[in-house]
């Protein structure tokens, strides 16, 4: 069975939600980029070091929390595409999966570094492990904020509080989220993968 | 100008883009877990990364069909980073070659 589909493609000045959360993502994404930036010519001067040290994650798990953040992203696009129809409780639903995506991430990134603060692995163990916990440690805050966002936004919607013709707050949750998903999508080959 | 486009599809755009960006994290994770090293696999990788943001950018956040210099936010975000690990990858790969 086939059905069809309508797409608003009416070219647009400004990005969907709040002209102040691209500024807010800019900025956001600008420090990621240092990180990053930083992380990869820090290990110029120990790559041996970084690429033992990598060998000690857990990439499973930290493929699990890429599908779940992916997933997540996903269902946010669906809540937004809901109220954009006036479906004020899909896109309460929608949003209550996404925020299920994030506690999975969270769970298990915990589960993480409870593992690491086990062996007895901090800050100071080595540059490798610096980057590692604080680079995951601040995209791991940045999480916890998204999910409070998304919550916020599910209990407006599920009260109401947008609609098809005005739904501004739905738009600018989402794309808090997708940006902290977006972070992850280079974190996760960068930190986890490349050798 | 025309503000919709009618499409008949089986399965949603937004869905298919979820379903590439999934397997291309797998396949990001078997080339993490295998036996597959050296500066070609982690461009590679790289490429799938900013590939996935691209995606993104474009479907999700919805940047596609925005005109003028925030059209490209996440490009420049993609590409800056990109150039700055690729160039740090490929001074480590001279450096130990």
């Amino acid at each position: 069975m086939t059905y069809a589909l309508a797409s608003a493609v009416a070219p647009r000045r400004y990005p969907p939600g709040d002209l102040a959360i691209w500024i807010f993502i800019l900025a956001e994404l600008s420090v990621f980029a240092a990180f990053f930036a930083a992380y990869a010519f820090g290990r110029l001067g120990q790559v041996e070091l970084f690429n033992a040290y990598q060998q000690t994650l857990d990439r499973r798990s930290a493929l699990i929390n890429t599908l779940a953040l992916i997933t997540g992203s996903y269902f946010v696009v669906r809540a937004t595409a809901a109220i954009r129809e006036d479906d004020s409780r899909g896109c309460f639903d929608w949003l209550l999966a996404a925020l299920g995506m994030g506690t999975l991430f969270v769970v298990l990134k915990s589960a993480e570094y409870a593992h690491h603060l086990g062996e007895g692995i901090h800050l100071g163990t080595n540059r490798f492990y610096m980057f590692y916990l604080s680079l995951t440690f601040f995209h791991f805050m940045h999480v916890l904020m998204g999910m409070v966002i998304l919550a916020a936004v599910a209990l407006k919607a599920r009260r109401g509080g947008y609609s098809a013709a005005e739904h501004t707050g739905v738009e600018t949750g989402g794309a808090y989220w997708h940006m902290v998903d977006l972070v992850w999508l280079i974190l996760f080959p960068l930190v986890y993968v490349m050798r | 100008m025309k503000a919709t486009t009618a499409q008949t599809c089986w399965v949603r755009p937004c869905t298919r883009i979820w379903l590439l960006l999934m397997a291309l994290s797998y396949v990001t994770y078997l080339v993490g877990v295998s036996a597959i090293e050296g500066l070609w696999a982690a461009l590679l990788v790289l490429g799938f990364a900013v590939l996935k943001g691209q995606l993104i950018g474009d479907f999700y956040m919805g940047l596609r069909w925005v005109r003028g210099p925030w059209r490209w936010v996440i490009v420049l975000w993609l590409v800056i980073p990109g150039a700055l690990i690729t160039t740090a990858f490929l001074l480590a790969a001279r450096g130990s070659g």
